[in-house]
């Protein structure tokens, strides 16, 4: 053996194949809290205002990123928007092939700002365009857990 | 110092109100599957170890006997090619009485993780657990001999190795 020695038969070389068990648990936060409870319970998509800066956040926000002020004042916006940006994957998160290619947007729902990245349904990948309306298309009250994917996805209008 | 702060900012939460789904959370485990290439030297040993032996390299150059074995001598960067086979036995170089688990749950029996220093082998060692012996009892130098898994159910590991009892 030596550095410039060859393994003779494949089956000498050795592989260690094993799995690193890391699970995490993320709290959302209490914007985050009130506005997917709000999501659950109401079907309602809500945002946080910042009076000083005449900003509705949505996804809402605790603290005014531009002025830092506490916001407080939460109000409702429609569930439709425009696709700001968005991708078309063809793979699974663990590279596998997805049968169907899906399309994640970054939508900027009327009237806020900032953006929530879901899923575009009830379209082909050819047919999406950065500017196009889009609708939320909720899950039915039942099945919905308080999650972000309470919104089935967004569909166009 | 926290023991003199009467009360944090910010919501404490506790494992139970996760638990009960008082607040909501997002989970992920990801998929972190490896496959680790053991190189040359590493196969060999591996492959030695399913035998129920312990192997080593000799460097010609610095004469030392290594385990786990290299294809390079890490003291004088001479390519290393002479096995050794070298006894079960050993030494404890140094050791550590644990009673907390890899994943920080508690453990009423300790595990004992020692640095083994291999009879005919150079200075080091490799790390192991000791076992078949009161903790207390554990001394830096006292002699060991490996345990062996029956060769059925060896697969080419350094758990091959069960543990080391004392000698």
């Amino acid at each position: 053996m030596s550095l410039i020695e060859r393994l003779q038969k494949v089956e000498d070389a050795k592989v260690w194949y094993d799995d690193i068990p890391i699970e995490n648990e993320y709290t959302v936060g209490i914007a985050g809290e009130r506005f997917l409870r709000t999501l659950k319970e109401q079907g309602v998509i809500m945002g946080t205002v910042c009076p000083n800066c005449d900003l509705t956040y949505v996804p809402p926000s605790m603290y005014c990123e531009r002025c830092f002020a506490e916001l407080d004042e939460w109000v409702e916006v429609p569930s439709t928007g425009v696709v700001d940006t968005y991708t078309v994957l063809t793979r699974s998160l663990e590279g596998e092939p997805l049968g169907e290619p899906q399309v994640l947007a970054l939508i900027r729902l009327e009237g806020a700002h900032g953006g929530l990245v879901h899923r575009l349904g009830e379209i082909t990948p050819e047919e999406v365009e950065i500017g196009m309306a889009v609708q939320a298309v909720l899950k039915p009250a039942n099945e919905r857990q308080g999650s972000i994917l309470d919104i089935e996805h967004f569909k166009p209008v | 110092m926290s023991a003199n702060i009467e009360s944090f900012p910010g919501t404490p939460l506790s494992q139970d109100d996760l638990d009960e789904g008082k607040v909501l959370t997002t989970y992920w485990r990801p998929k972190l599957k490896y496959g680790w290439d053991a190189g040359v030297a590493i196969s060999r040993y591996l492959e030695e170890l399913k035998n129920g032996r312990i192997i080593g390299v000799r460097c010609s150059q610095c004469r030392r006997v290594v385990v786990p074995p290299r294809v390079v001598c890490e003291w004088c960067w001479e390519p290393i090619d002479e096995w050794v086979y070298l006894e079960d036995t050993g030494t404890v170089n140094t050791f550590s009485v644990c009673y907390i688990r890899w994943d920080a749950s508690r453990a009423k029996e300790p595990q004992i993780p020692a640095v083994i220093e291999i009879d005919g082998a150079s200075k080091a060692g490799f790390l192991h657990l000791l076992d078949e012996v009161n903790p207390d009892d554990v001394k830096i130098g006292m002699k060991v001999q490996a345990v062996w898994k029956p060769a059925p159910e060896r697969v080419g590991s350094i758990t091959d190795i069960r543990y080391f009892k004392p000698l």
